[in-house]
């Protein structure tokens, strides 16, 4: 097989997962610490590889994955995104007796299968890779097995994980029946030839709506608070973060490519998929006293953000869309961070009032959920604004003016309940303290607050930033 | 009288919708449920043998294509129906029961 | 002609079990029917001349899955008394499944053997169904091969993890502990007096 070193790092996930799970099986102790450094290792490793690995791109195993700049880049942040999960998960699992070390293999695989997505160019390749991670996501919300609202966060994430994926595999049958074939570029090149049929655009449909599960946008979003709520946190940490930035990564190379010139076509069903979860998002959060289910709606509604330049379809939406879930990527990690630092001497705590008056006792936290919450509004000169800023722009070229006016509408709505998160920390009165968090907990909340505060707006850094996302949009095109 | 792909295509639309139905109206009992996922799953290779065999073997047409297709999605739903009842055995050691209505532990 | 009949009957059958799974009070008649649902499944798919994909379809879904969930719905929740009683009173309805399955086979071996469902799979050719997968599924397709391996390792790991109870107590066989016993462990050398005992 001439081009397998186009997937080393997949190979390398592979072979490292299999390899810890020998490792971890075959105990005389407890493996767990030591097989979860191992795989935050390998998961940068991997990072590392997949983004240094070449600018040679290419198609591996026969036109089954497609290794080019787009894939490169999403890779690399999701490979991050999973490493600092990881990293979070420590201090967690270890109190909680919780400690496994098939938590780092499993995490290992759902990365592996992410990986798969983000390369697919085959729609057998798409399907086994949503398969791989979502199965290993279903285990990681149920793994409190002795905790009822674990397994109930499981079992619910199952029944609509699996829905979706029955969705998604009718549409993928519907495209491969009236186009005869699986390749992403045949696709396209069928559409074109044979025109457009009835059942392609079905197929279509049907396909953007099991990936919509996947990344929780509205109507298909009802499984998110609940499995935000019942999961353990440092699970509904990594749920936030890698598998949205893979699953939409998917979309975005599907809309771009095999329905490249049927824009009209999938950009409404983008668009509705959009506005119901800005404002579901918006509006459902409202209400909410759990930050964990807060923070559920704030991803719907993120989502909803993250649509609106894919909507565009433009080269420069591709870009805002990458561009935002970065910003995202790293704002959700910052957060998590510190939700995980919200424990007192019983146990953890997750309602919103249990901030209160934090700012007297733990000014460090305090200082980075403000900027946190301050950058998911998109107040400038947070990266939260750029964010926004790069995700609206394309979405006003294109003419989508009113849907960017809808958009706004939601972010002042979601302002908000993210003002009243900062009012509770700094205005109310304290009730309890947290203990003292782990080092790894407040250095990885206060390095990815610094980066959204302004260590990205060294011009070198944001110039270099900029190429590669730059190099990443276009290659899709 | 030919037997076609639509009409195979119809009972396959016909397993779907009785498998969607399903998951939505059951309010008693979760394995039903995940019945109901396998009778979706079902109706998916269907719709691929289908096309499969009715295609016609020119240019970018892979004919094969489906059938491997269906090939993988039996494997993909074993995989699940075993995630799947190993979650529905966690949750009713916790709870006692596996009735649908019962599952709304959290809200809002 | 007899590809319509059969096709009618199997497409009847599929659906009408189909409906039971979702209709059925009792968990146990919906495994069974989903069973009978997927029996003419595989029917449907022998008509369309896919008969390697039907035999796995039995193999799979009627020999592993459905199984899988009779195993999970008598651990669960079963009404054994409910069960017991209406034994008699399902006899007859036992007889006619019976009875539309063995018709089932008949048919779609007659269509099968009088050659019927052979012209209507476009691609066959001269080679038989297995033979074209055996050509692609390790070359063509190896990938997806491996990877659906993995997939199956994720499921194993995760059922495992989730419900696997190591009690503490339980004596068992411990190999590595067999296997490194050395002479020194395993025997003790005793000198004895002749005319008396150990102790």
């Amino acid at each position: 097989m001439p081009n397998l070193y186009l997937v080393i790092p997949e190979i390398l996930l592979a072979v490292s997962a299999s390899l810890l799970l020998g490792f971890g099986v075959s105990k005389t102790k407890n493996r767990a610490p030591i097989v979860r450094l191992i795989a935050i290792a390998v998961l940068v490793l991997y990072s590392v590889l997949s983004f240094l690995l070449g600018s040679q791109d290419g198609e591996a195993f026969k036109g089954a994955l497609i290794i080019d700049g787009y894939a490169r880049y999403v890779k690399f942040f999701i490979g991050m995104a999973a490493a600092a999960g990881l990293l979070l998960a420590g201090d967690y699992l270890e109190r909680e007796k919780l400690d496994k070390y098939e938590f780092s293999v499993l995490t290992l695989y759902a990365v592996l299968g992410m990986s798969i997505m983000v390369s697919a160019n085959n729609l057998l390749a798409l399907y086994i890779g949503v398969e791989m991670q979502a199965l290993a996501l279903y285990v990681m919300a149920a793994f409190n097995r002795d905790s009822l609202r674990a397994s109930e966060a499981g079992l619910k994430y199952f029944v609509l994980g699996a829905l979706s994926s029955g969705l998604l595999l009718y549409g993928i049958s519907l495209i491969y029946g009236f186009t005869g074939t699986l390749n992403f570029e045949a696709v396209a090149t069928s559409i074109q030839s044979n025109g457009l049929s009835a059942g392609v655009v079905a197929g279509m449909v049907f396909l953007l709506c099991g990936l919509g599960f996947k990344i929780s946008a509205a109507p298909f979003h009802m499984w998110t608070p609940d499995v935000y709520e019942g999961s353990p946190t440092p699970v509904t940490g990594f749920f936030a973060g890698a598998p949205k930035f893979a699953a939409i990564a998917l979309i975005a190379r599907l809309v771009m490519g095999p329905f490249g010139d049927i824009t009209d076509q999938w950009q409404q069903v983008i668009i509705v998929l959009a506005v119901m979860s800005m404002f579901i998002g918006a509006i459902g959060a409202l209400r909410q006293t759990n930050i964990k289910r807060l923070m559920a709606y704030s991803s719907i509604a993120n989502m909803g953000y993250a649509l609106v330049p894919l909507a565009a379809g433009t080269v420069s939406g591709l870009r805002g869309m990458l561009i935002f879930m970065t910003i995202y990527l790293i704002t959700v990690i910052g957060v998590f961070a510190c939700i995980l630092q919200m424990r007192i001497r019983d146990g953890m705590v997750e309602r919103i009032s249990d901030l209160s008056g934090i700012s007297k006792t733990n000014r460090g936290m305090a200082i980075a959920m403000t900027a946190f919450m301050l950058s998911l509004m998109g107040i400038p000169p947070l990266l939260g604004f750029f964010g926004k800023l790069f995700a609206f722009y394309p979405a006003v070229q294109s003419g989508l003016t009113w849907l960017v006016v809808l958009a706004l509408i939601a972010s002042v709505i979601g302002a908000f309940y993210y003002l009243r998160v900062i009012k509770t920390m700094w205005f109310d009165e304290s009730e309890h303290e947290f203990i003292n968090p782990v080092r790894a907990l407040s250095w990885t909340s206060a390095i990815s607050a610094l980066l959204l505060i302004g260590f990205v707006m060294i011009p070198f850094v944001a110039r270099t930033g900029q190429d590669w996302i730059s190099i990443a949009a276009t290659s899709l095109f | 009288m030919i037997i076609g792909l639509a009409h195979y295509l119809t009972v396959a639309a016909i397993l779907f919708t009785i498998g969607v139905f399903g998951i939505f109206v059951n309010r008693k009992n979760v394995i039903i449920i995940l019945m109901c996922v396998e009778l979706i799953l079902l109706a998916v290779n269907i719709n691929f043998v289908a096309f499969s065999t009715h295609m016609v073997e020119t240019g970018a047409n892979e004919p094969l294509a489906g059938q491997i297709f269906a090939l993988f999605i039996l494997t993909v739903a074993a995989a699940e129906a075993a995630v799947g009842l190993a979650i529905l055995v966690v949750y009713f050691r916790n709870r006692g029961n596996i009735a649908v209505e019962d599952i709304d532990l959290m809200k809002g | 002609m007899l590809v319509a009949i059969s096709f009618y009957l199997l497409a009847f059958v599929a659906i009408a079990s189909a409906f039971m799974v979702v209709a059925s009070r009792n968990p146990v008649h919906s495994v069974m029917f989903l069973i009978v649902t997927f029996f003419s499944a595989a029917g449907l798919f022998i008509l369309m001349g896919a008969e390697f994909l039907a035999l796995l379809l039995v193999m799979v879904y009627v020999g592993a899955v459905a199984v899988l969930f009779l195993f999970v719905v008598m651990m669960l929740d079963v009404d054994f008394v409910e069960l017991k009683q209406g034994f008699l009173q399902y006899l007859p309805f036992g007889f006619v499944v019976a009875l539309i399955l063995l018709a089932e086979m008949i048919m779609v071996g007659a269509a099968y053997f009088t050659g019927e469902t052979k012209a209507l799979a476009t691609y066959s050719g001269e080679k038989s169904n297995l033979e074209r997968f055996g050509e692609v599924l390790y070359t063509d397709y190896a990938f997806f091969f491996e990877a659906a391996g993995l997939v199956l390792l994720v499921a194993m790991i995760g059922a495992i993890v989730l419900t696997l109870r190591e009690r503490d107590g339980v004596r068992k066989q411990d190999i590595t502990k067999q296997v490194g016993r050395t002479r020194e462990t395993a025997i003790e050398m005793v000198d004895i007096e002749s005319g008396q005992g150990v102790g």
